[in-house]
C-alpha cells in the first residue's frame, strides 16, 4: 500500500506537478519562494523513488511471509539499489559541478586575454571585475565561480544607454552574489542523473526563467524598472532576423521542432518585460503561502506515509543478531 | 599582485602577436614590449610559454628559433568565445553545464549569426 502511495507520489511530483508549476502565472510574482517549491517539488520526488526501492520489497516480503533469511537479503538488496540511486546522483553532481567549473575557468582565461577590463564608472564597486568583448552581438553575462566576471559585449555597449548599462550590470551582479550557478546546476544535474523516460527539462527551464526574474527584481529595485525593460528589448536579437535574413526554415529540423515544443527565449524575454511593466508589489502573503507550500511539500508524506510504514516495518523486523 | 601583473603581460604579448600576423620569436617580442620599461627576456619567454600551454599561442620551430604565433585570429577567437557562453558549442556535453546567465537570451538567430560571422572570420584568413 506504501509502495502504491509512495510511487504515485513520486510519479506525480516529477511529471504531473512540474507541467502544472511550469503553467502556472502566480509564480513570476513570487519568483524566489517559487524557485525554492521547485527545489522542494524536485527532491520530494527524489525522495519519493527512494523510497518506493526501500518500501516494496519489505511491503512484498511481508505479504508473502517468507521466512526472515529472505526478508533480510531482500532488506539488503533494497538498501543496495536504494544506494544506487543516491550514488548516481551524486555523481552527477559532482560531474556537473566539475565540467561547468572547467569550463567557466577556460572562458574566463579566454576573456581575460581578448577583453577590455573597464575600470572606470561602469565597474560596480565591490563587484566582479567587468570585461568588454569586442565582438558582433549585444551579449551581457556573468562567469560565476571563484574568480567572477561580468561581460559586456562592444555591441551591447553601442546599444544600450548609460542608464540601461548600469541596470544590466546590476542584473548580473545579483546573479553572481546569490549563487544562481548553483541552483541552476543542481537541477542540471537531477536531470541528467534521471532514466530518460522520466526526464523532462521543464524545472530546468522554469527555474531558469525564475532567475532572471530574482535578478532582474534587483536590478528593478536599485535602478527602476523602466533602463531593465528597455535594455531587455534592446538586446533582443529579433533584429538579427532580419538584418541577417535569417528564417525558421534556416534553422534546420531540429530548430523548428524546438520552435514549436519549447517556450522560445522570445516568450520569455515578453513575461520579464511584462512583469517590470507592472508596478512591482510586495506579494508578502503569497510569498509566504508558496514557501509553506514548499516545506509541505517535502515534510507531508515524510509524515504520513513513510513515518507510519516505518513504524510497522520495524515492529515486525525480525531480531538481527546483535540487535 | 603578481598573477594579475602576468595576466597584463599575456594580454600585451596576444595583442602584439594578433598585430604583427607572422610568427614572432621570444627576442622580438621582448624587444617589441621593453621599449619603455625594464621587462626581463625569461619574462616574456615563460608569458609565451603560459600562452601556449593555454593552447591559445601556436609553437613553431624555425632557422633554429621557436617562433609563437597565435593560434586563431582575434575575431574567431571572439565569436567562439560567444558561441561557448550561448552554450551553442558542438560538443554536446558541455551544453549541461549552464555556463552564464543572459539579460537577453539569444535565440538559435543570434547562434547561427554568430556562427555566420565565424565562418565568414575563417575564410579570411
Amino acid at each position: 500500500m506504501t509502495t502504491l502511495l509512495l510511487g504515485g507520489l513520486g510519479l506525480g511530483l516529477s511529471l504531473l506537478v512540474p507541467e502544472v508549476l511550469a503553467r502556472a502565472r502566480w509564480t513570476a510574482r513570487a519568483p524566489g519562494p517559487s524557485v525554492v517549491l521547485w527545489q522542494a517539488v524536485t527532491l520530494a520526488s527524489v525522495l519519493s523513488a527512494v523510497g518506493v526501492v526501500l518500501v516494496a520489497p519489505e511491503e512484498l516480503v511481508r505479504a508473502l511471509d517468507t521466512g526472515p533469511d529472505v526478508e533480510a537479503w531482500v532488506l539488503v538488496g533494497a538498501l543496495a539499489v536504494a544506494g544506487l540511486i543516491v550514488a548516481r546522483l551524486v555523481w552527477s553532481t559532482a560531474g556537473v559541478l566539475l565540467r561547468s567549473q572547467r569550463r567557466r575557468a577556460r572562458h574566463a582565461d579566454l576573456v581575460d586575454l581578448l577583453g577590455r577590463a573597464e575600470t572606470g564608472a561602469l565597474q560596480h564597486p565591490g563587484g566582479a571585475p567587468l570585461r568588454v568583448l569586442d565582438g558582433p552581438l549585444p551579449l551581457a553575462y556573468c562567469l560565476p565561480g571563484r574568480a567572477p566576471r561580468v561581460v559586456l559585449s562592444g555591441a551591447a555597449l553601442q546599444a544600450l544607454t548609460a542608464e540601461q548599462v548600469q541596470a544590466v550590470l546590476t542584473h548580473e551582479q545579483a546573479h553572481l552574489r546569490a549563487r544562481h550557478d548553483l541552483v541552476l546546476e543542481s537541477f542540471t544535474a537531477v536531470y541528467q542523473a534521471v532514466p530518460r523516460p522520466l526526464r523532462s527539462r521543464v524545472p530546468l527551464e522554469s527555474v531558469s526563467l525564475l532567475l532572471e526574474m530574482v535578478a532582474d527584481d534587483a536590478a528593478r529595485a536599485r535602478c527602476g524598472p523602466a533602463p531593465l525593460a528597455s535594455a531587455l528589448c534592446a538586446m533582443s536579437t529579433d533584429g538579427d532576423l532580419s538584418t541577417h535574413n535569417l528564417s525558421t526554415h534556416d534553422l534546420g529540423p531540429a530548430g523548428r521542432a524546438a520552435r514549436r515544443h519549447d517556450r522560445t527565449p522570445q516568450d520569455d524575454r515578453r513575461r520579464r518585460v511584462g512583469r517590470l511593466q507592472r508596478p512591482a508589489t510586495a506579494e508578502g502573503s503569497l510569498r509566504a503561502s508558496v514557501l509553506a507550500l514548499a516545506v509541505a511539500v517535502l515534510v507531508l508524506p515524510t509524515a504520513f506515509v513513510v513515518a507510519p510504514w516505518l513504524a510497522q516495518a520495524l515492529a515486525s523486523l525480525p531480531p538481527l543478531p546483535g540487535w | 599582485m603578481a598573477s594579475s601583473g602576468l595576466g597584463d603581460l599575456e594580454r600585451e604579448v596576444m595583442a602584439h602577436l594578433w598585430d604583427a600576423g607572422v610568427p614572432l620569436t621570444v627576442r622580438q617580442v621582448h624587444e617589441h614590449l621593453s621599449g619603455a620599461r625594464s621587462l626581463a627576456y625569461t619574462t616574456v619567454m615563460t608569458v609565451l610559454d603560459r600562452l601556449a600551454k593555454k593552447g591559445v599561442v601556436r609553437q613553431e620551430r624555425a632557422d633554429r628559433a621557436y617562433r609563437y604565433a597565435p593560434v586563431q585570429t582575434r575575431e574567431e577567437m571572439t565569436a567562439a568565445l560567444m558561441l561557448d557562453a550561448l552554450g551553442a558549442t558542438p560538443e554536446g556535453p558541455a551544453r549541461d553545464a549552464a555556463l552564464v546567465h543572459f539579460v537577453g537570451r539569444v535565440g538559435p538567430e543570434g547562434a547561427a549569426a554568430l556562427r555566420a560571422a565565424l565562418e565568414r572570420a575563417g575564410s579570411r584568413s
